[in-house]
């Protein structure tokens, strides 16, 4: 039973916890980009550079407050930094709503267009990013970093196996659950959440209905830059704040939007999870797991594992052809690109 | 006026000859070598437009996956051209050409098994029973032989090698290589809704590049492959080439005949030293242009031949050309491995160029969104376009970085040196180089649509 | 707008002719200024800069000589960019001599294209591959950073005296990491030690849990890192620590700096390591002098090698009597190697001044370099160990 219970710790500890953080960091990434979808009909590939920016901002609020002595205890001051950063990422994205994306909203580009000048953006925020903050690692995280520590888990259950919980872990999955269940609330059951999706169903009807069209594409673009910039955070939180590993966080995330199913908000999360899950699971060395299951003779020797991590990048598209090829709308049936 | 403006021929040649007159104003006030060398690099992107230009342009297929068809062109390049490597070759070469046999059998049983139990419901089963067996016993041959390869003096070789080939040879496999994968993902992807082929071509080619830098046996890996040979002669050589030194003498006999002795051997060196280095990367420019010109006059055919009238009118609409019994399938798998082998052979040309293989030099922001750049500024579906897109993008790429720095220094020069303001600015001046061509891509989409040579024929989109 | 970019386009190239004024000398500095390595390069090439200025504000070279050293951006990676950045340094802002190009490949690409078949000397200050001992260079490249084949020999000895025989290694997959998980490996299994498994993490990467957990999965209790300090490496060490995977690390000179100890302090107490630059007195006088001019001496790898690179250029600039690349070629081992007087960092102008006299130098500098016959420096390192949150030295090699 010891060893049923060390081994569920260990494969808890090391694979399904850190998937579940990971997985909540990447939905948040990818239901702004699918809201996006839904509603402007193209993929942005800004959305890596618009948490950067968001990020950064944050960074640079943290810092501010924590010279004038703000701190939220236990919890990380950044959470606090980050409302302010948010603010200012809404004025970013509508301006270059404003400046880009209108000119070819209201000549009905093909969505090629778009994604062509989200190419322009991101090429922009990019270098602005460096320019703010510089291209360095920064690390942002203050209060406590432990709920349990894995020395403190060991103690406590006499386990052989530690289980540790950071403090960034539990606020990243608390609070995109928060976010999500907000967000699908506000999608359901207001007025200007059913405006969203009507425009998304059919745009003519809509406008036919009355609906503002200039106000559905702000508050879209509002609530994904909201969305990227707390997915961001709570990121570099986690792992540290990093200008390139957000263009590199990119490419799982527009992952995640197409295996779940393009401009599905339920998609998104769902293919966050599984694209974070199959990393994880197919990646992870299952020697010190078996070991606690079968007798140690039985095992081959080596780490006893699907692919070695190097691979973790291409597990990622392997997903996604595999989705495409064998249903192309994604797992829960979202648009045809 | 500004109906010859619209006129293309004469916009194409104003525009061309703007381009050249900013080489040659590089060539004069920072030196005709970096003149050359930009020129070399701006073929090389030229072409790779041009590919790009045969896929979107003609036939709007979304590749964002140019990144893994140069990689594959770069790797075409070292197996092609590189020596081979006999100690690694008789330590692991029957491994690795075993694992490939157990490779290819297992892909032929699971093909064969397919489609001979089409109706039985243990399809799957069977199946994932072969390919499950197959990559155990394909990891018992190629683990081994893998670790036998990468031992052998890891820090020179730990790979097989090449064919020791001609290196110009290497860049016709290298276009082959590219085209075979190129057919294979097309026949896999092709077949689904444009968009998704962008997704789909994006994460093969991180899967290819990510296969290429841990591979160590095949490519080295991130340990990079240094010295592939050259079509060219090397500067050195030719420093020491009696004929070259007095071709040199010869070609500046009036400078050197006003100087004394000692002064004029010195002036000597010099001169032959810059001479060799501008007539290795002339000897470059002579072998692209020719390559370059060659594809383009190609393109140029196809596109105003039949065929390529049938391709632009499946681009401009898909449904009507295939109601007309057009196969609309068949001709975009032929314009993807077509383009697909043009972005190989470019890469098999850069890797020549630069003499080394350097797989994690392939990002996709500089081989595949750069691209898009070039044949989004130059005019898709105009291959002249997309040559001077080639030129114009690659030539603000390496030059913004020198004006990025110029203009930080000059906006804050009224500050005074340990200005916190100045130093951040100046020390970060060369991030202008992305954000430069993000402005020139937005304000050309914005401002001049169809790029600086709009398609002249066919439904402008 | 577009008329704006076109007018610095080209006002930039017109004024980068204006510059070559007699008095001032130019140096290029390549370093990846964007790229992998982004966040190294500005400290590594601020470092340099201060050698350069150090020099040039003691007028005592070629009699009040000024040092400019231009940057030049070779993004670590893009051979063809850092060629043609290169280029640009030599051909048009005339360098004498260069300091760079950062990576192992960019430096390859750097010295075969342009600035051997120029007759340019180069230090690198950071590349570190064993390859480039071999590169038929002659005798122009050289380079300030120790291989790796080194290191990874020595630390293979000191973990085997301080009695770990078992390890497990994480390298970063570039030439670096992979270079010395190489070197390491087989001087280790020379010595009787077990490597249980080694596996290779990619730097800029969201997460490096899974690797973690593959590592930990390997049964060893000891963590080698091979990798950066701000990058994949220390997402290994919070990992693990976070997880509970790993609390005893050994590192290689990448992951040894401030930067570390800031992040985890006493967590990685016993953790112990090699850095380069074994004369502590050097490396000392180095960090005095980089604290004093806003650089964190320990901050980050490759800052006291950047410094000292520049500095062997200008001492080789003042031996040779002029400011001409062969002539500097043939100085740069004069100057760096014994016999002469000791010099460190900070003493440039005593150098400088003794040379004008005809006297011999022996730069030693923060890492204490001296050049062998492949224009590699010897390798000094250091062992050092974690001692109560502080990297504390604990003997030189």
């Amino acid at each position: 039973m010891t060893d049923f219970l060390n081994a569920l710790v260990l494969l808890t500890n090391f694979v399904l916890l850190p998937a579940i953080t990971y997985g909540s960091q990447l939905a948040l990434g990818a239901l702004g980009v699918t809201l996006l979808y839904a509603v402007l009909r193209f993929s942005n590939f800004a959305q890596g550079e618009t948490m950067a920016m968001g990020t950064a901002l944050a960074i640079l609020c943290t810092t501010l407050l924590q010279s004038i002595g703000v701190s939220l205890g236990v919890l990380p001051t950044a959470l606090l930094g980050m409302l302010p950063a948010i603010v200012i990422m809404w004025g970013v994205v509508l301006l270059t709503d404003r400046w880009v994306y209108r000119y070819y909203r209201t000549k009905r580009s093909k969505s090629i267009v778009f994604v062509m000048a989200s190419v322009g953006v991101m090429f922009v925020m990019n270098g602005l990013v460096r320019f703010l903050l510089g291209a360095g690692d920064r690390n942002f995280e203050d209060g406590e970093r432990f709920i349990i520590s894995a020395a403190d888990f060991k103690l406590m259950t006499g386990l052989e196996e530690g289980l540790a919980l950071k403090t960034t872990q539990v606020i990243t999955i608390v609070l995109a659950a928060i976010l999500v269940i907000a967000l699908f609330w506000f999608l359901q059951k207001t007025k200007t959440g059913k405006s969203m999706r009507a425009y998304s169903d059919n745009e003519n009807l809509a406008l036919l209905s009355g609906i503002d069209p200039h106000r559905v594409v702000r508050i879209t673009w509002m609530i994904s830059a909201t969305l990227a910039v707390i997915a961001g955070v709570l990121y570099g939180l986690d792992k540290g704040y990093k200008p390139l590993s957000y263009f590199n966080l990119l490419l799982p995330i527009f992952a995640a939007v197409i295996v779940g199913g393009v401009g599905k908000p339920a998609g998104a999360i769902l293919g966050g999870f599984v694209i974070a899950f199959t990393e994880g699971l197919l990646t992870y060395a299952y020697k010190a797991f078996l070991n606690y299951l079968v007798p140690p003779a039985w095992l081959p020797e080596g780490l006893i594992q699907f692919l070695s991590t190097e691979y973790k990048v291409a597990i990622t598209f392997v997903i996604l052809v595999i989705v495409l090829l064998v249903r192309p709308t994604g797992i829960l049936r979202g648009k045809v690109i | 006026m500004s109906k010859l403006w619209h006129n293309n021929t004469l916009r194409a040649l104003a525009f061309f000859s703007i381009m050249a007159f900013m080489l040659v104003l590089v060539g004069v006030n920072q030196s005709w070598s970096v003149a050359i060398a930009i020129l070399n690099l701006c073929i090389i992107s030229a072409i790779m437009s041009l590919g790009l230009n045969l896929q979107w342009g003609y036939a709007g297929l979304f590749n964002v996956g140019i990144m893994g068809f140069t990689a594959l062109g770069g790797i075409a390049a070292v197996l092609v051209s590189y020596p081979p490597v006999k100690d690694a070759w008789q330590v692991g070469g029957l491994g690795i050409l075993g694992s490939l046999v157990v490779l290819l059998a297992t892909i032929a049983v699971c093909v064969t098994l397919y489609r001979k139990l089409q109706s039985s419901s243990y399809r799957w089963l069977v199946l994932s029973l072969i390919i499950l067996v197959g990559y155990f016993l394909l990891r018992l041959v190629y683990e081994p032989a893998v670790k036998a390869i990468e031992a052998t003096d890891p820090s020179r070789s730990g790979f097989l090698g090449g064919l020791g080939l001609p290196s110009l040879l290497s860049w016709l496999v290298g276009g082959l290589f590219a085209a075979g994968a190129a057919w294979f993902i097309g026949k896999i992807a092709l077949g689904l809704k444009s968009d998704y082929l962008a997704i789909a071509t994006l994460g093969i080619a991180e899967i290819v590049v990510s296969v290429l830098r841990n591979e160590d046996w095949l490519s080295r890996g991130v340990k990079n492959v240094t010295g592939v040979p050259r079509p060219v002669p090397y500067e050195v050589e030719l420093q020491q080439s009696p004929r070259f030194i007095e071709w040199v003498s010869n070609w500046n006999s009036a400078k050197l005949a006003a100087l004394d002795e000692v002064a004029r051997n010195d002036a000597l060196q010099k001169l032959v030293s810059d001479a060799s280095s501008i007539a290795v990367k002339l000897s470059y420019t002579g072998l692209f242009t020719a390559v370059l010109l060659l594809i383009l006059l190609l393109s140029v055919l196809a596109l105003h031949s039949p065929w390529g009238r049938m391709v632009r009118a499946i681009r401009d609409n898909e449904v009507a050309a295939s109601a007309m019994g057009k196969d609309v399938k068949g001709r975009h798998l032929q314009i993807f491995v077509l383009g697909s082998a043009v972005f190989g052979m470019a890469g098999a040309m850069l890797v020549t160029l630069d003499g080394q293989f350097t797989p994690g030099a392939y990002s996709p922001l500089r081989y595949t969104f750069l691209v898009w750049v070039m044949v989004m500024v130059g005019g898709s579906g105009n291959n002249l376009g997309a040559v001077l897109g080639g030129f114009v993008v690659w030539f603000l790429w390496v030059e913004a970085e020198p004006a990025g720095f110029w203009l930080m220094n000059t906006i804050t020069s009224g500050l005074d040196d340990g200005n916190a303001l100045r130093t951040h600015l100046i020390n970060n001046a060369q991030y202008m180089r992305v954000i430069v061509m993000g402005l020139v891509l937005l304000l050309v989409m914005r401002f001049s649509p169809w790029g600086l040579l709009p398609e002249q024929n066919g439904q402008r989109r | 707008m577009k008329k704006l970019l076109l007018a610095t386009l080209l006002a930039s190239i017109f004024a980068t002719s204006a510059q070559a004024a007699d008095d001032t000398i130019n140096i290029g500095i390549e370093f990846g200024f964007t790229g992998p390595i982004e966040s190294l390069a500005p400290m590594m090439a601020a470092s340099a800069e201060l050698a350069l200025k150090e020099v040039s504000d003691s007028k005592a070279l070629l009699g009040g000589k000024t040092l400019k050293g231009i940057r030049a951006d070779d993004t670590c990676v893009d051979a063809a960019n850092a060629t043609t950045a290169a280029e640009r340094l030599v051909t048009s802002d005339k360098i004498v001599a260069l300091i760079g190009a950062s990576c192992s490949g960019a430096a390859t690409a750097v010295a075969n294209n342009v600035l051997i078949p120029k007759g340019i000397p180069m230090i690198s200050s950071s590349a570190t591959a064993p390859a480039l001992t071999t590169l038929d260079d002659k005798g122009f490249v050289f380079r300030t950073a120790p291989s790796d084949a080194r290191q990874g020999e020595l630390l293979a000895e000191i973990v085997k005296n301080r009695g770990v025989d078992e390890v497990v290694i994480t390298y970063t997959n570039n030439d670096y990491g992979k270079g010395l998980n190489e070197s390491f490996g087989a001087a280790f299994k020379k010595l009787g030690g077990k490597i249980v498994a080694s596996t290779a993490h990619t730097d800029g990467q969201p997460d490096y849990s899974a690797d973690v957990a593959a590592l930990k999965a390997s049964g060893a209790k000891t963590l080698i890192v091979f990798g950066y300090a701000d990058q994949g490496g220390k997402g290994i060490v919070q990992a693990s620590l976070d997880s509970g995977a790993f609390d005893k690390f050994i590192f290689a000179d990448g992951m040894i700096g401030e930067g570390l100890t800031k992040n985890f302090g006493t967590k990685i107490n016993g953790a112990f390591g090699t850095m380069p630059g074994g004369e502590t007195e050097g490396s000392k006088k180095w960090e005095a002098i980089a604290k004093e001019n806003k650089i964190d001496p320990t901050g980050g790898p490759y800052r006291g090698e950047s410094y000292d690179a520049a500095a062997i250029l200008a001492l080789a600039i003042q031996a040779a009597g002029k400011a001409d690349p062969a002539a500097i070629q043939a100085k740069i081992k004069d100057v760096a190697n014994a016999p002469g007087e000791k010099i460190y960092a900070g003493e440039l102008a005593k150098a400088l001044k003794l040379l004008s006299e005809g006297k011999d130098v022996d730069y030693v500098g923060a890492t204490g370099v001296e050049f062998d016959d492949a224009g590699d420096v010897k390798g000094a390192y250091r062992e050092v160990e974690v001692k109560e949150g502080k990297f504390e030295t604990i003997k030189a090699y």
